[in-house]
């Protein structure tokens, strides 16, 4: 079953040196893995949103508005229609969020992008359809958004849930949940009292 | 095909490129890896504290300094110009509005003077000016008074604090409720200060350090605002929590510890006073338990400018509606306030009959005694209205209950009620007895002064040794604190 990669092998003598190598590629690729929190992004916690600090005035205006008791940050903006779609979002919102982070384009005020604006439109619906059933237009739901006439919710409700201002100063010293240090705790105790 | 290490041996600068390509590639991962490290460790950067605060820094001008907006919401508490139906934020004379009050508590500081309390920013104010401090008190009753209050204790530990005479802290405690009375001074993070309840949750085997980020928005408030008692000859503030925290499971905890807090001048019932056991009773309504906190509504988020942040005037939600009620409820305001004053006023019509009755129960026990009745006749009757009157001053001692739990409020009024009817059956049968006139003849108790000159006060007396106090000793106090303050430095300390 391995024929093919058998070309690759290095000569016995080199062995060794290949291993040590692949090893360190590895261990580079599981820091990067532990360092970003790669694993919170398969699940809904609010939290995993903090592991870039620029989100905090989003997580600190959906705390404290009343969706915070009914809704994950994943619940909007998010696909929810099915499995696929909604991992497949995810991967690549989460590639281009990464990027932008990674090397520092995000601007002072984000927002939202034509993706990510379906994906919110869809899942208002979603959960308030008895709301719009008597409204129920195309142009209301946001479905002619294509020859700028639609409208979505958030037109109209400005302020739901994340009030209008969005600029990432807008909430200085709001308590949010933290990532934690890198380090184990273990480990900076030991250089903590090396000092 | 031939192996990569033919390839190199007939093209050494394939060797190299392979070198190359996996130095670019290290570096690259390196590059990435630390970019995150990087970006993580500016979440920390994000919040600085430009003027260090020094560990139990008590004045609150001095936090007040990094936290502009915090701290100036927070000092407009001081604004007592907001009133709704029954409440406000100005003071109001209780005995006044409710004359029979000073007849439930005869015997007691409380039959003196009255007044609902204002803002946090008057809470040295208040406790100075109430002739409640005319008795002597233990030093245990400035334990919610003030952010001094977490330095003191440092210094003296909590038993020795609580001991002291209440005079004796007096030039100790003179900042207001504030900053370092919830807030950790090198974080910001919520923290709780106070020994008491982190005491109730050890004796319940509960760990409050676990407390989430919500509960302990609620717990910071739950340090003061609930139901409590002086332990002891030492004083020692307990919740009594110890059975459970509902009113039957503390009246229990009570009775087998066999606390009371002063023996009735009329009735000689062996009476409990509640104190607010606001957090108990929120607890059991429903917006507990749709998962709020006392800030979601007491301190909702506020935008100014282009910053949000959470607005530190803690006041009556009924005084900003848009941005509490209607964070959740569609409803215009109207209906709101009239949804609270609903529940408000059906509370208070079955509390008024509670007090009434409790009034007559401890005038006719009165004339029972007279009229030699004896101790095994008095005994049960005493109890009953002994666990009337609590049940009735819990209700009407928590501060926001008919709101915050209307169902819980109106039974715990609603016991009341069948305690102290049950007292009146037994007291009639007594009284029949002893051949006094029944139905006894009930004084003339319309205003606050009639009610206090028929239980024996001499207000007059009262009120000029108050004055005399706050001419004499205050301005004392205030030297002294302002001597100690003037040698403390928020910088010197704070950079340890």
């Amino acid at each position: 079953m391995l024929t093919p990669l058998k070309k690759f092998y290095p000569p016995p003598a080199w062995r060794p040196a290949v291993i040590v190598l692949s090893g360190v590629m590895t261990g580079l690729g599981l820091l990067i893995l532990y360092i970003s929190n790669a694993f919170s992004y398969l699940s809904d916690q609010p939290e995993t949103c903090m592991n870039c600090h620029v989100m905090t005035p989003q997580y600190a205006t959906w705390q404290r508005s009343s969706h915070r008791e009914v809704a994950t940050c994943n619940d909007c903006h998010v696909p929810q229609d099915n499995f696929f779609n909604k991992y497949l979002f995810k991967a690549q919102d989460g590639m281009r969020h990464a990027t932008i982070f990674t090397m520092r384009w995000e601007p002072q005020v984000i927002e939202i992008k034509e993706a990510g604006k379906k994906a919110v439109q869809d899942n208002c619906i979603r959960c308030h359809v008895d709301l719009i059933e008597r409204v129920w237009s195309d142009d209301m739901t946001y479905l002619n958004r294509h020859y700028k006439s639609g409208r979505p919710c958030w037109d109209c409700h400005r302020e739901t849930p994340h009030g209008r201002v969005n600029s990432l100063a807008s909430t200085p010293y709001a308590r949010v949940p933290r990532l934690s240090p890198v380090v184990p705790s273990m480990i900076e105790k030991l250089t903590r009292n090396a000092k | 095909m031939k192996s990569i290490i033919e390839i190199i041996q007939q093209k050494p600068w394939m060797g190299w490129i392979l070198f190359l390509a996996t130095v670019a590639a290290v570096f690259l991962i390196g590059l990435f890896a630390s970019s995150i490290i990087e970006r993580r460790g500016e979440e920390r950067a994000l919040f600085q504290i430009l003027k260090p605060i020094a560990d139990w820094e008590p004045r609150n001008e001095v936090w007040g300094e990094n936290f502009p907006r915090e701290y100036e919401t927070y000092t407009s508490t001081l604004d007592t110009t907001f009133r709704s139906k029954h409440g406000g934020s100005a003071t109001i004379d209780v005995l006044e509005h409710y004359p029979n009050l000073v007849v439930l508590w005869a015997g007691y500081a409380f039959s003196r003077d009255f007044k609902q309390a204002r803002g946090h920013y008057y809470a040295v104010a208040d406790i100075r000016h109430t002739l409640r401090t005319g008795v002597p008190q233990p030093g245990t009753c400035w334990s919610c008074k003030s952010t001094d209050v977490p330095r003191v204790m440092n210094e003296k530990g909590p038993a020795n604090f609580y001991k002291s005479k209440w005079e004796d802290l007096g030039s100790e405690i003179v900042n207001n409720i504030g900053c370092q009375d919830c807030h950790d001074n090198k974080t910001m993070n919520l923290r709780l200060s106070r020994p008491a309840l982190i005491e109730a949750f050890e004796r319940r085997g509960l760990d409050i350090k676990k407390a989430t980020h919500q509960e302990m928005r609620s717990l910071v408030c739950a340090q003061c605002h609930v139901e409590y008692y002086f332990k002891g000859d030492g004083k020692y503030l307990t919740f009594p929590w110890d059975q459970g925290m509902t009113v039957d499971e503390v009246e229990r905890y009570y009775d087998q510890v066999g606390h009371t807090d002063f023996v009735h001048k009329l009735s000689r019932a062996r009476i409990l006073k509640a104190q607010h056991p606001d957090y108990e009773i929120f607890r059991t309504g429903i917006h507990a338990q749709r998962g709020l906190s006392c800030a979601d509504c007491h301190m909702p988020y506020r935008s100014e400018g282009g910053v949000k942040f959470t607005n530190h005037k803690i006041q009556s939600p009924l005084a900003n509606i848009a941005n509490s009620c209607a964070v959740c409820h569609r409803e215009n305001e109207d209906d709101l306030l009239r949804n609270v004053y609903e529940r408000q006023d059906k509370i208070i019509e079955i509390r008024s009959l509670v007090e009434e009755n409790l009034v007559k129960a401890h005038i006719e026990a009165k004339t029972a005694w007279d009229h030699g009745a004896t101790e095994k006749e008095m005994e049960p009757i005493l109890t009953l209205i002994r666990h009337a009157q609590w049940r009735w001053d819990y209700a009407a001692a928590s501060h926001g209950g008919s709101f915050h739990a209307p169902l819980e409020t109106q039974r715990i009024i609603g016991t009341a009620l069948q305690r102290v009817q049950e007292a009146r059956i037994q007291l009639a049968a007594v009284l029949i007895r002893h051949n006094a006139t029944v139905p006894v003849k009930m004084p003339d108790l319309s205003t606050k002064e009639k009610a206090q000159a028929y239980i024996g006060l001499d207000m007059k007396k009262l009120n000029d040794e108050k004055q005399r106090f706050i001419k004499t000793v205050v301005p004392d106090w205030d030297k002294k604190a302002k001597e100690r303050e003037s040698k403390m430095s928020a910088l010197t300390t704070g950079n340890k």
